[in-house]
């Protein structure tokens, strides 16, 4: 294998790119979509109903999950859960925190898709983000 | 942070092109070209020159790929013998004592640990996992 020294001046430093990492950060959070989303996530934390109305559908979830893995959930169970489902994610703080993910989400991928391309590498596999996580 | 909570009201993902502000692309192009030049990234791309130069290094991933494609076959149909399994642990053994393909191997681990570092370093300052945010939701 033919192995060619690195020209230490050519190298740049864990600490320039972790400079360069930050700048990007703060480039990334100066963005409307970043605010837009920080925004909707304090309005949602502000928004107890919404809260509850989480917790009522996770609780419900939760007390059917072995009927649901077995899809034998009765009618009467599955309209409860998918009212409650439906009561959370009308409310308006939560689609606009849905709506706010999503328009950062694709922001996110844009700019780590060109990281991607240009460094060889899956940045968002690389990072341990699995696609079902 | 209710990211899979808020997830429940948004089943179709956005899979728009998002034009990136000037600040933004010059700064992602910054890091990008930082990347790029740290001892990581740059000892990572001489080992795939390396390793792509080599022709035992590739006639072994070959053959390999080519073995483990022919017993995934042989699997679905029920028909693997203990001759394919010897065979394709022979070639995983050469795989492994091939000084090409491991200084690749080992240079790549190097180059996601540096990326898994980058990545902290950005989302601290976002004060969420921006690899997280970026990854494609295909399932």
């Amino acid at each position: 294998m033919n192995h060619i020294e690195l020209n230490e001046l050519d190298i740049a430093s864990p600490t320039v790119v972790r400079a360069a990492a930050r700048d990007f950060a703060a480039a990334l959070a100066d963005t409307p979509q970043f605010k837009a989303f920080e925004s909707a996530y304090a309005e949602l934390n502000k928004d107890t109903a919404a809260r509850q109305a989480l917790s009522a559908y996770q609780e419900k979830s939760k007390s059917l999950r072995a009927v649901l893995m077995l899809n034998a959930v009765s009618e009467t169970d599955r309209a409860e859960l998918e009212r409650l489902k439906a009561e959370y994610v009308t409310r308006p703080t939560v689609q606009a925190y849905a709506a706010a993910e999503a328009e950062l989400t694709a922001l996110c991928q844009q700019t780590a898709g060109m990281i991607s391309q240009a460094i060889g590498l899956n940045y968002a596999a690389s990072c341990g983000a699995s696609c079902c996580g | 942070m209710p990211l899979r909570a808020a997830r429940l009201a948004v089943d179709n993902a956005m899979k728009n092109t998002v034009t990136l502000s000037p600040e933004l692309e010059q700064a992602a192009d910054n890091l990008i070209q930082n990347l790029l030049a740290s001892e990581a990234f740059l000892t990572y791309q001489q080992a795939l020159v390396a390793m792509n130069s080599d022709t035992d290094a590739r006639g072994l991933l070959e053959l390999l790929s080519t073995l483990q494609a022919g017993l995934r076959h042989k699997q679905n149909a029920n028909n693997v013998t203990q001759t394919d399994v010897e065979e394709l642990r022979s070639i995983q053994q050469q795989v492994q004592a091939n000084p090409a393909i491991m200084a690749y191997a080992q240079s790549q681990q190097e180059a996601v640990n540096f990326l898994r570092e980058v990545n902290q370093e950005i989302s601290q300052l976002l004060g969420a996992d921006f690899a997280a945010l970026a990854k494609q939701s295909t399932c």
